[in-house]
């Protein structure tokens, strides 16, 4: 297909003329036959008229001396160059021989009666028509023929001329199918043209519904993307404007009381004390960016992940082990039923599975316990984080995975996670295919992480 | 035991010399990459702290330098968290790397592990004052009498006990006591260490775990 031409309107053209050329052809050719079949035909009838003629002659005659005496008529009745006469008698000596000289008689089958046609191949090539008559003198053999080369010569230049309409039509064919492909096509340059003037600030624009319906699947798939692209443009414009706004708190923390400390002379305690407390604000600033950095590098999806079969129980029990002082401090238990093995990411799972397991400390009520299991579902395979404590509103699940998404804005960074740890999660999920969602209600709330069914997942037989 | 440090940006440069001359060490510090690569070439250091963002001779470059002469531990840091940079920086023969903003007591630590590699036995009792610690039989005595920890506290202590006296940040505790290897939001490090203490220093006078605020904490006796 390399040899087409790259434009549309060519192809079309290219094919247009095509497929008239083939057409044409055909036409040609039909028209051809039927005249060269007409033109036998009607030599054929001036042949077999002739020989009738010269029946008819040789009857009147008294013999064939007195037909030979009367030159002036078979003269007249041959009248061209092209036409031959022989009359033959019974011995096959040719008694009569008009026409151009330098043909001899060619072997011809006895005619049965009636009159008999054949073309003779030969340089040149005749067309004979034959018969036997019984004349006065004996039997005759009346052969009337035609030089076929004028007919030929005829035919050839009609073929040429029809070559030459046929070559004609093809380049007219070219040419009127550019200019309809051409015209055909404007819409999708029109479409082109508008999608070319949606630039970055003009992202909500779509592409309005133009007249023909075959554009309409593009138009569409091409205001699916903008789509996409206007909501993946805002979140970033969100998130930039969000990651200032977190930045801003804990610098201007900084800032303020490093001001107010300098301002005058302290104790080294006091400088001790800011000092622990710019530590803290630092510590906050470098875990955000952190934290920026492992999204940003797991959304570019060439992060690679080192799969490897975890033990899911093994894996639930070291992160209880970790969480477990931190849980009986607020008066909480920690269950771990997860088990088989999984294919995963172990670090990443484990980082899932810790903020998924810090949330529910940080929000789960005390003297509760919090329940980590797994099951495997039509759905897939499901890993649980399940804590009772005050239901979540249900305006907020599905926002929940965003980045510095607070349930309560006035309620800044509980827990100094940052609002990023839930948005960690997700990633972490979409490296491995899966997805995660919260569900919350009277009986708690629940984060399942799913991993796709193909994940390789065995259930151990304990 | 000269430790010398390359690194471009003054603050990081002062402070690290600051850091490392407190903790005991000479210290060297190189502002260029040309002038590393001449420092390197006269004195033979005992470690080399290389920033690979250099103006000149970049890091890499000495990284390689260093190779070709010497076995001197090297240590690199940088600002880019690439995963290339690192498996770079450790296939040209670093023995170690700290990407920033790292905590001062990481560093610290890390130096001394390079320092100490190949040194000291990994002792099977380790005791501090009356604190002792039996490797082999998993017990843990004070001034004689018999302390039970669950296996993390035991992990925890043997950790703070193995590095008597250094300061050891919350990240390098969650990370050798647990696998942690990211900062997790919580304050799980300073609940265990509340634990221990109850377990270790409460009963006692003497006390031995210490906060270092805004760092760490320490095992060690005070006077």
């Amino acid at each position: 297909m390399s040899r087409w031409p790259r434009s549309l309107s060519q192809r079309l053209a290219l094919m247009f003329a095509l497929a008239s050329a083939v057409l044409l052809g055909a036409i040609c050719i039909y028209l051809y036959q039927s005249l060269a079949r007409e033109i036998a035909w009607r030599d054929d009838q001036a042949l077999l008229g002739r020989i009738e003629r010269m029946r008819a002659l040789i009857d009147e005659s008294a013999d064939l001396e007195t037909l030979r005496r009367r030159p002036r008529l078979y003269d007249n009745m041959l009248g061209n160059r092209d036409s031959l006469l022989w009359i033959l008698d019974d011995a096959g000596q040719v008694r009569i021989a008009v026409g151009p000289a330098g043909f001899n008689v060619p072997p011809l089958p006895p005619s049965d009666g009636r009159t008999a046609l054949r073309t003779v191949e030969g340089t040149p090539s005749l067309r004979l028509a034959w018969t036997r008559v019984a004349g006065s003198e004996g039997r005759l053999t009346l052969i009337a023929g035609r030089l076929l080369a004028e007919r030929e010569q005829m035919l050839a230049a009609y073929r040429v001329r029809l070559g030459l309409a046929l070559a004609l039509g093809a380049v007219l064919a070219y040419l009127l199918g550019l200019a309809i492909a051409v015209r055909g096509l404007r819409p999708v340059r029109e479409l082109a043209a508008r999608a070319a003037a949606i630039d970055v600030r003009h992202l909500s624009q779509r592409l309005d519904d133009g007249a023909s319906r075959e554009l309409d699947a593009l138009r569409a798939a091409l205001n699916g993307m903008l789509a996409r692209l206007e909501a993946g443009f805002a979140q970033l414009a969100r998130f930039s404007e969000d990651l200032a706004h977190e930045m801003r708190t804990p610098l201007g923390n900084l800032m303020g009381q490093t001001q107010q400390a300098l301002s005058r002379a302290r104790s080294a305690e006091d400088y001790q004390n800011l000092l622990v407390s710019n530590q803290e604000e630092y510590e906050r600033l470098a875990r955000m960016i952190d934290s920026m950095l492992f999204l940003a590098r797991t959304e570019q999806t060439a992060a690679a992940l080192v799969r490897e079969p975890v033990a899911l129980q093994e894996l639930g029990d070291q992160l209880c082990e970790y969480f477990e002082g931190l849980a009986e401090e607020r008066g909480m238990q920690l269950l771990n039923t997860a088990h088989g093995m999984l294919v995963a990411d172990r670090e990443l799972l484990r980082r899932a599975l810790a903020n998924l397991l810090a949330n529910a400390l940080r929000y789960g009520a005390p003297g509760t316990t919090i329940t980590l299991s797994s099951a495997v579902s039509a759905e897939g395979i499901e890993i649980v984080v399940h804590n009772f404590g005050p239901a979540i509103g249900a305006e907020h699940l599905p926002h929940l995975f965003e980045r510095f998404y607070r349930c309560d804005p006035s309620r800044q960074g509980a827990g100094e996670s940052g609002g990023l740890g839930l948005a960690i999660v997700r990633s972490i999920m979409q490296l491995h295919g899966g997805d995660v969602h919260a569900e919350s209600g009277a009986e708690g709330t629940r984060f399942v992480l799913t991993f796709p069914l193909d994940t390789k997942f065995m259930v151990d037989s304990s | 035991m000269t430790i010398l440090i390359v690194e471009d940006e003054e603050k990081t440069a002062d402070y690290l010399r600051k850091g490392l001359q407190e903790a005991g060490y000479p210290v060297q510090v190189a502002s260029t990459g040309h002038e590393g690569r001449q420092l390197i070439a006269q004195e033979h250091y005992e470690l080399v702290v290389l920033d690979v963002m250099l103006p000149g001779v970049d890091g890499w470059e000495l990284l390689r330098l260093l190779r070709r002469s010497s076995g001197t531990p090297v240590m690199f840091l940088t600002a880019r968290d690439a995963i290339e940079d690192r498996v770079k920086g450790l296939e040209l023969g670093a023995d170690d790397y700290l990407v920033k903003p790292f905590s001062y007591a990481e560093f610290l630590a890390r130096v001394r592990t390079l320092l100490r590699r190949g040194g000291v036995r990994e002792s099977e009792r380790l005791q501090v004052a009356d604190l002792e610690l039996d490797l082999l039989r998993r017990r843990v005595t004070r001034a004689g009498g018999r302390v039970e920890l669950t296996n993390k506290e035991f992990a925890l202590l043997h950790l703070l006990l193995g590095r008597e006296g250094e300061v050891l940040s919350r990240t390098t505790i969650a990370s050798q006591v647990w696998q942690m290897n990211f900062d997790s939001d919580t304050n799980v490090v300073d609940v265990a260490i509340r634990r221990l203490r109850a377990k270790i220093d409460d009963p006692h006078p003497v006390k031995l775990i210490h906060t270092v605020r805004g760092v760490g904490y320490v095992l060690e006796a005070r006077a």
